[in-house]
């Protein structure tokens, strides 16, 4: 079983609109109606749960949820087949909204809330319950930023915790909780590189700066690194070599591209979890990624779609023996 | 149809060393009216309701009364449940648990249900994991 931990989820509303109208004084103005709109559960291990769960993957999705949006949430994943094991806190769950201007797809506008506080008492009752989940999981993905109240050595923690049976641990995230979670040696690390490519002083920018970031976390210990290089196109980094994917697509195509990086980490996962390689793993789950970044979360759990849609994707080795 | 296909797929639950406290914030924010009591592995162990906390708290004569018209005010109710609040649930918890497996019949729960007035039924795997539970809505909404 793959267990995913989100501990600062969110509820996503996503608005699509002709013209977003800005800046102008009277109502008429500045009034944007949208086109059409759509409400879903997201974050970063929830949607990787979402995407597992159509895949007809076994996943249990655990984080902090409260309130009125901590319902959304947890009634939108259930709709999906995940399966969830939340702690409920007092405040309330995080919604984030998304805005989408025709022509513009590929630069939304988003606003994401920093979510309520999470006390030291829900902390421990998250940490004993995510220890009773680990006697029947296989894999552990971690994803996200933390909420208010969580101290930056959460994910070394929970790493720590799943390792020490065996787990392997995958690990999305950025900044000290990130750089934390390293001294735990997770199986496979993922910088989330949305707000700043700069992480740990380390600028993750050209192809040289990327290998040489993922080569100083290998020697950390840890299995795999994944560093995004492009809009489509990312950078594996083991020991055994380091190997480059993309995808051959336009810019202009790509009209979903909230939560498609989340799309291509599931696809890694789903690919691994089943002893799939390294190779093939990456060209399945950056046709997953694409594939949704084109045309939705509808699509992109389609596995027979995935596989036509691995025609575009390309895979050199930078480095290493064939 | 297979109790898989119909239950609600959530691991919501409680150990047995947690607080009556706890149990109330629980129920409280997630809108449940029971939970089902696992040991460190999540195998089911027991099972737990606002009843029984309700049940707890009012005196014993309470279910021959059948009724609150007994009770002065609230103070005395609410002074029961400030006594009972930092007692760990295995107290109170129903230790005979009706449960399912998830690859049991709709057919088989619906008797479970109807026969012994139950509304939350957990369900578990073979190894005695909880799984999730199945509800009367569940069903209804099966049947629609």
């Amino acid at each position: 079983m793959i267990i995913t931990v989100t501990p600062n989820p969110a509820v996503n509303k996503i608005y699509w609109v002709d013209k977003l109208k800005v800046g102008s004084k009277t109502q008429d103005e500045f009034l944007t109606r949208a086109t059409r709109s759509a409400t879903s559960a997201s974050g970063k291990g929830v949607n990787i749960s979402i995407f597992l769960a159509g895949m007809g993957v076994e996943n249990v999705a655990m984080g902090f949820i409260s309130g009125h949006a901590g319902h959304l949430l947890i009634n939108d994943l259930r709709d999906k087949g995940v399966t969830t094991n939340f702690c409920w806190t007092s405040g309330e769950t995080c919604t984030n909204v998304t805005i989408i201007e025709r022509g513009k797809e590929h630069i939304p506008i988003q606003i994401d809330e920093s979510g309520s506080g999470v006390t030291t008492t829900e902390i421990e009752r998250f940490i004993r319950r995510y220890k009773r989940a680990l006697s029947r999981a296989s894999w552990v993905i971690l994803g996200g930023d933390l909420p208010p109240g969580v101290d930056d050595k959460f994910y070394y923690r929970l790493t720590e915790l799943a390792k020490e049976k065996g787990i392997k641990v995958v690990v999305n995230a950025t900044g000290q909780p990130l750089t934390q979670a390293l001294s735990a040696a997770p199986y496979l690390v993922k910088p989330d590189l949305r707000e700043s490519r700069i992480w740990d002083e380390m600028i993750l920018d050209t192809e040289e700066h990327i290998i040489s970031a993922g080569k100083r976390v290998i020697a950390m210990g840890v299995d795999t690194m994944l560093i995004s290089h492009k809009v489509a196109g990312d950078i594996l980094v083991t020991a055994a070599g380091v190997w480059e994917v993309k995808a051959r697509v336009e810019m202009s195509q790509l009209h979903h591209l909230i939560g498609a990086d989340d799309v291509f980490l599931g696809g890694m996962v789903y690919k691994l979890q089943a002893g799939e390689n390294v190779e093939e793993a990456l060209k399945f789950s950056m046709a997953a990624g694409t594939l949704y970044a084109k045309h939705g979360a509808s699509v992109c759990r389609e596995q027979e779609k995935i596989e036509q849609e691995m025609s575009i994707i390309t895979l050199e080795q930078l480095e290493g023996s064939q | 149809m297979k109790v898989r296909d119909i239950m609600t797929k959530d691991l919501t639950s409680i150990e047995k060393e947690m607080s009556v406290k706890e149990l109330v914030f629980i129920l409280n924010n997630s809108g449940k009216t029971s939970v089902p009591v696992v040991d460190a592995e999540e195998k089911l162990i027991g099972f737990i309701s606002e009843a029984d906390i309700i049940k707890a708290a009012l005196p014993g004569y309470f279910e021959l009364l059948n009724g609150v018209g007994f009770i002065p005010d609230m103070n005395q109710l609410s002074k029961k449940l400030a006594q009972i609040e930092d007692d760990a649930i295995e107290k109170y918890m129903q230790r005979e648990v009706v449960w399912v497996y998830d690859d049991d019949d709709d057919l088989q729960v619906a008797d479970l249900m109807i026969r012994k007035n139950i509304r939350t039924i957990p369900v578990i795997d073979h190894e005695s994991h909880l799984v999730g539970v199945v509800t009367r809505i569940n069903l209804v909404r099966q049947l629609l």
